[in-house]
C-alpha cells in the first residue's frame, strides 16, 4: 500500500515538473511575441 | 493579467494531477487493471481538446467564407494543427494503456479506428493546404474542407464508438453517451477537460500570433 502511495507521489512529481516546463516555455514564448509585436 | 491567468491555469492543472492520484478513487467497473483507470483524466481531455479544435476550425472556416478575412483562415489552420497534436497524443496515450489493459498496442477497436480516421481526415486538410499555392484559393478550399469536418468529426468522435461494440470501459464509452462515474472522478475529469481546453486556446493564440508575425516579416522581405 505504502509502495503504491510512494509510486503515485513520484508520478505526480514528474507530471508537475513536465507541466511546469511546458507552462514556462509557453509564458516565455508569449513574452517574446509581445516584444516582437511591439518592435514592428 | 495574461501572466496571472497562465499561472492560475498552471495551479489548476497541478490540482488536477494531485486530484487524479490522491482524491479520485480508482475506477473498478470495466477495468482489468483498475490502477490504469487514472489515464482517463489525461487521455480523455486530450481527445476532447482535439474535438474542440476541429469544431473551432469549422466555425473559423465558416467565418472566413462569409467575411474573407485571412485571420480566420489562419485561426482555422492553427486550430486543426493543434487539434491534430492533441489527437495524436490521445492516440499514443490510448495505445500505451491498451498495451496494459488489452495486451496489444493496437486492437482496431471502433474508438481507435475512428480517431485514426479523424487524424487521416485532418492530415489530408494539411496536405490540401500545402498543395495550393495561391493564398485566396487555398483558404477557400481549406475552409470548405474544414466545414465538411463539421459532419465527419462528431460522427466519428461520438456516434461510431457508441453504435458498435467497443472494448473501451463502460464508464467512458457507453450507449447513453454520458460519462458514468462517481462524483469525485467526474469532478477531476471535467476539471482536467477545462484545463486542457484552456491550454488548447492559449497555444492556439500563441501560434496564430507567431504565424501573423512570420507572414508580416515575409511580406516586408518581398
Amino acid at each position: 500500500m505504502e509502495t503504491t502511495a510512494n509510486a503515485n507521489l513520484w508520478i505526480v512529481a514528474v507530471n508537475v515538473v513536465i507541466w511546469t516546463g511546458l507552462f514556462l516555455y509557453l509564458l516565455r514564448l508569449g513574452k517574446r511575441l509581445r516584444e516582437m509585436e511591439k518592435e514592428k | 493579467m495574461k501572466t496571472l491567468l497562465a499561472w492560475l491555469l498552471w495551479l489548476w492543472m497541478c490540482l488536477v494531477i494531485v486530484g487524479a492520484f490522491f482524491y479520485a478513487p480508482v475506477v473498478l467497473q470495466g477495468f482489468r487493471t483498475p490502477g490504469s483507470s487514472r489515464i482517463v483524466f489525461f487521455h480523455v481531455p486530450m481527445a476532447w481538446s482535439s474535438f474542440i479544435g476541429f469544431i473551432a476550425a469549422a466555425v473559423w472556416s465558416l467565418l472566413y467564407l462569409i467575411r474573407r478575412n485571412p485571420r480566420h483562415d489562419r485561426a482555422a489552420a492553427v486550430a486543426i494543427e493543434i487539434g491534430l497534436l492533441f489527437g495524436i497524443l490521445a492516440t499514443l496515450t490510448g495505445a500505451m494503456w491498451a498495451r496494459i489493459e488489452w495486451g496489444a498496442w493496437w486492437n482496431w477497436d471502433p474508438r481507435q479506428t475512428s480517431i485514426l480516421a479523424v487524424i487521416l481526415f485532418y492530415g489530408a486538410y494539411l496536405a490540401l493546404r500545402q498543395s495550393v499555392e495561391e493564398p485566396e484559393k487555398r483558404a477557400r478550399l481549406a475552409a470548405a474542407y474544414a466545414l465538411l469536418g463539421l459532419a465527419v468529426t462528431p460522427f466519428l468522435f461520438w456516434v461510431v464508438p457508441r453504435i458498435t461494440f467497443s472494448l473501451h470501459p463502460d464508464p467512458v464509452v457507453n450507449r447513453s453517451g454520458k460519462v458514468d462515474m462517481d462524483a469525485a472522478n467526474e469532478q477531476v475529469l471535467f476539471a482536467s477537460g477545462f484545463g486542457f481546453a484552456a491550454l488548447f486556446f492559449w497555444m492556439q493564440n500563441l501560434q496564430c500570433r507567431l504565424e501573423a508575425l512570420a507572414e508580416r516579416r515575409a511580406a516586408l522581405k518581398e
